[in-house]
């Protein structure tokens, strides 16, 4: 009998430790998400933005990673290397289909990736998975419209080869920014992509566990229903509606009144206590923020200068006078939140007195010698503040008066739009690998080095990364040449770390599986449920 | 008259291009073409590669010279063809279809309330000169005046929703939704403040007249007065105002649509602005230019109209 009462107790508290945790949804389950902007286009293919962001709702990715960053099969079920890891043979779930039951084939794995690749398409991240196909630079270049690279095997078999090897493109590509949509709906006889072929208007067929019912474009809002021939598990919320919400101030009241749920991307000055901590919570990603020196400009072209305007940066200020209420956390190396994060990694100092000393040492010599310094990014109350206490400690420290700080590039005028030599800008990587995070950051090769760094290129840390991106993800060389990489990048001075990125929810408390990736989308858009809470 | 309106038609055409000459060079020199800034503006790990960014630059025409590319967009304006945006590659015809009935009903019914509300307080204040009704009505146009619509919409907005509890007003559902009712409320409250005081101004120069005096001394009954002998004078100075009225409105629009989520030419204007979206900005320039142009007419036209002198003065200088 005691026994009994004991083993009924014990489920009694189990089951209220589940509801705990996952609180009841409610009977309405209709997710409203406020956009900030007005969007003119939902193609899947922009590579970026605010309508990438909602991109995982409705187009399934060719693979994901889940909450606990495992790769996990989507669309293929499988992608295999051979043992140069030059070639990949990717097979398709036999189960994959688009929302009017066809099945996914190989051919529309291989039309939508080329057509991701085509300039018309303006795809801004392509690079980052499918460059290192074979014939990728001759689509990008507008010289051909297909991807000798990309071989379809079969109707479930896509053979891909690489122009060098490449032990995560399987991690690569397991993203839905490159998600394989029904090609002969996307693409015209040119081999570009057909106008709105994305809209409901069109008849569009999804892959995703929601499909779109309507799209009002000049209104701003999207409608989406759940698709019921996904081929995953079966959605929570029986509606989607994205409304464009462009005012921040507007947004967060409708947010408060419960008008809305949740939000693509909002920044305010007093979001926590407008909207809780909760709102803007989230796990840390593998991304980080820094001020970047343009190495093609005067007077970033002078290491010493570069020393001297890191050394005069207190670290620990800067991230309070960004985030005085926290929570941050604070930047040194370029690597985060990935195995590789290098412990022996020498942080910059401030050091005034150092600072002084290397200006002096400098062709400069004096601040009044140096021509005026540019920032561009400062774009969010935080940055400003960033930038502001920087400025303010050039000035003290080293008497650097001449400082300007705009949000974009184009609101510099015409010859100052040449000249800017800092860009406050983010760089992170999408699959937890170090190699790939650096390749991204300070290759000479990635859009950071090309923009951020004006052009900025070391062989050896060309030639260790490039060497290290073909070891295998489990050969603990390619950690090491990674980290020898970022060690020369870090005694070049051309960076003042300021803080890494945590992935906000943006959704309010009542709305469940929100959990996002490093794409900002939504992990499994299946689990997003509204719980009771909303009611209170 | 026929004549007059025919050659104010045909002096548009050298103006509306030299308009768009003006604003393609500016958008085309200046602020940068927008394929650049879907990359310079996109954060992070976006590649900035030029080769390709000039693959996509030619792919969409971008990388032909200046009076190529503006000769050609002016031949597809007189086709009636805007071309499509540069950024969604959506039809700009298809925007400005959409957005204008919003922009246009919303901004005329501002102006028709400004214009009746404002007369009548201004023709109010001035027959009740230096009473409190005056000082009160003077007041509030110099309130209202001095504070600007991107101050306004917020605050009104914030009031709304947080002190009185209301729904956030957002979005459109036809001129005649209860959602219209606070951005028309905000387009109004400061251009109101000016046809207050003009019309305040004019009933007061107007009670001044020996006219007035002699109908006041015969026994006019006051309704007959001001609806008879004072209000139609003065409408000729409130509607030479209405033009500008209309410069403001358009101005006022870009603002306000944004705030409450309207789907007009303000919204379409700011969007693209924002991304250098150049066949869409000079689609809403061309409309924007055509409405000024044609308000400024019809306001010329209803002078005579107005007032028989302006026509007796018009005739005597032909």
């Amino acid at each position: 009998m005691k026994r009994t009462i004991l083993l009924a107790m014990c489920v009694l508290v189990a089951a209220g430790t589940a509801f705990a945790a996952n609180p009841l949804p409610a009977k309405d389950q209709v997710l409203n998400i406020a956009q900030p902007e007005l969007s003119q286009t939902w193609s899947p293919f922009l590579g970026g933005g605010h309508v990438a962001r909602w991109q995982s709702l409705w187009w399934a990715a060719p693979m994901y990673f889940d909450k606990e960053g495992k790769l996990q099969p989507y669309v293929l079920s499988k992608a295999v290397a051979d043992s140069t890891f030059k070639t990949w043979t990717l097979t398709i779930d036999p189960k994959a289909c688009f929302s009017d039951g066809s099945p996914i084939t190989a051919e529309d794995v291989k039309g939508s990736w080329e057509l991701c690749a085509v300039p018309s398409t303006k795809h801004a991240r392509v690079d980052l998975f499918l460059s290192g196909v074979v014939g990728y630079n001759e689509v990008i270049t507008g010289k051909s419209k297909f991807m000798s690279g990309i071989v379809v095997k079969d109707k479930s078999t896509v053979v891909v080869t690489l122009s060098a090897p490449d032990p995560i493109f399987n991690q690569k590509i397991a993203t839905a920014m490159i998600p394989p949509v029904k090609i002969s709906q996307a693409r015209d006889a040119n081999g570009e992509q057909k106008q709105e072929w994305w809209h409901p208007k069109n008849k569009v067929v999804v892959s995703g566990p929601f499909m779109p019912q309507s799209m009002d474009l000049d209104q701003g809002i999207v409608v989406f229903v759940p698709n019921p021939k996904f081929f995953g598990p079966k959605p929570k919320l029986s509606k989607i509606v994205v409304t464009s919400v462009v005012d921040p101030a507007v947004a967060t009241l409708m947010l408060q009144q419960g008008k809305m749920d949740a939000h693509t991307e909002l920044i305010t000055p007093t979001i926590i206590e407008d909207l809780g901590a909760d709102f803007v919570s989230g796990p840390a990603t593998a991304k980080g923020q820094h001020f970047w020196f343009g190495v093609d400009k005067a007077p970033m072209d002078d290491i010493n200068v570069r020393k001297a305007l890191v050394m005069a940066i207190n670290p620990a200020d800067l991230a309070k006078a960004a985030f005085p209420d926290g929570p941050y956390q604070l930047a040194t190396q370029i690597l985060n939140k990935v195995a590789g994060v290098d412990p022996a990694y020498e942080n910059y100092k401030y050091d005034p007195e150092g600072a002084k000393k290397a200006l002096a040492a400098s062709k400069y010599k004096e601040a009044k010698n140096l021509p005026k310094i540019m920032f561009v990014g400062i774009s969010t109350p935080t940055h400003e503040a960033a930038a502001q206490y920087i400025a303010e400690q050039w000035r003290q420290v080293l008497g650097i008066t001449a400082v300007e700080m705009k949000s974009a590039i184009d609101t510099y005028s015409g010859p100052d739009q040449k000249n800017i030599q800092i860009w406050r800008d983010d760089v992170g990587t999408r699959v937890p690998d170090a190699v790939s995070y650096l390749v991204g950051s300070i290759h000479s090769s990635s859009g950071n080095a090309k923009k951020c760094l004006g052009g900025w290129k070391n062989a050896e840390v060309d030639r260790l990364l490039e060497l290290a991106s073909t070891k295998a993800v489990d050969n603990p060389d390619r950690i090491k040449l990674a980290q020898q990489a970022q060690k020369i990048f870090r005694d070049q001075y051309l960076y003042i770390p300021y803080y890494y990125d945590i992935m906000s929810k943006w959704a309010m408390p009542w709305v469940m599986g929100m959990e996002k990736n490093d794409d900002w989308q939504v992990i499994e858009p299946w689990n997003i449920y509204i719980t009771d809470a909303k009611k209170k | 008259m026929g004549r007059y309106v025919l050659n104010r038609l045909l002096r548009w055409i050298p103006s509306v291009l030299f308009i768009l000459l003006i604003v393609y060079a500016l958008v085309f020199f200046g602020a940068g073409d927008p394929i650049k800034l879907i990359f310079l503006q996109a954060p992070g790990d976006v590649a900035y590669d030029p080769v390709r960014i000039e693959a996509i630059r030619e792919a969409s025409g971008l990388n032909r010279p200046f009076l190529v590319q503006f000769s050609d967009y002016v031949i597809h304006i007189l086709k009636g063809d805007f071309g499509n945006s540069l950024v969604s590659g959506r039809s700009v015809n298809e925007m400005i279809k959409a957005a204008v009935p919003v922009t246009f009903s919303l901004g005329l019914s501002a102006i028709a309330i400004i214009a009746v509300i404002g007369t009548i307080l201004g023709a109010i204040a001035a027959l009740n000169q230096n009473r409190w009704i005056d000082n009160l009505i003077v007041g509030f146009a110099q309130f209202t005046w001095g504070i600007p619509v991107f101050v306004a919409g917020p605050l009104i907005i914030v009031f709304l929703v947080l002190v009185l509890k209301m729904d956030v007003p957002f979005g459109w559902g036809g001129l005649f939704s209860p959602k219209v009712i606070v951005p028309l409320i905000v387009m109004g409250l400061n251009p109101m403040a000016i046809i207050i005081r003009q019309a305040r101004a004019g009933v007061l120069e107007v009670l001044s007249e020996d006219y007035i005096r002699t109908a006041r001394s015969k026994g006019l009954p006051t309704k007959t007065l001001v609806f008879r002998h004072i209000l139609r004078p003065v409408l000729t100075p409130v509607v030479s105002q209405t033009g500008l009225l209309v410069i403001g409105a358009l101005n006022n629009s870009i603002l306000i649509e944004k705030v409450f989520g309207l789907p007009g030419l303000g919204r379409l204007t700011e969007n693209a602005i924002t991304r250098s979206d150049y066949p869409i900005i000079l689609a809403i320039v061309l409309i924007f230019s055509f409405v000024v142009m044609t308000s400024n007419l019809l306001v010329d036209i209803s002078y005579p109209l107005l007032d028989p002198r302006a026509a007796s003065k018009k005739k005597g200088e032909d």
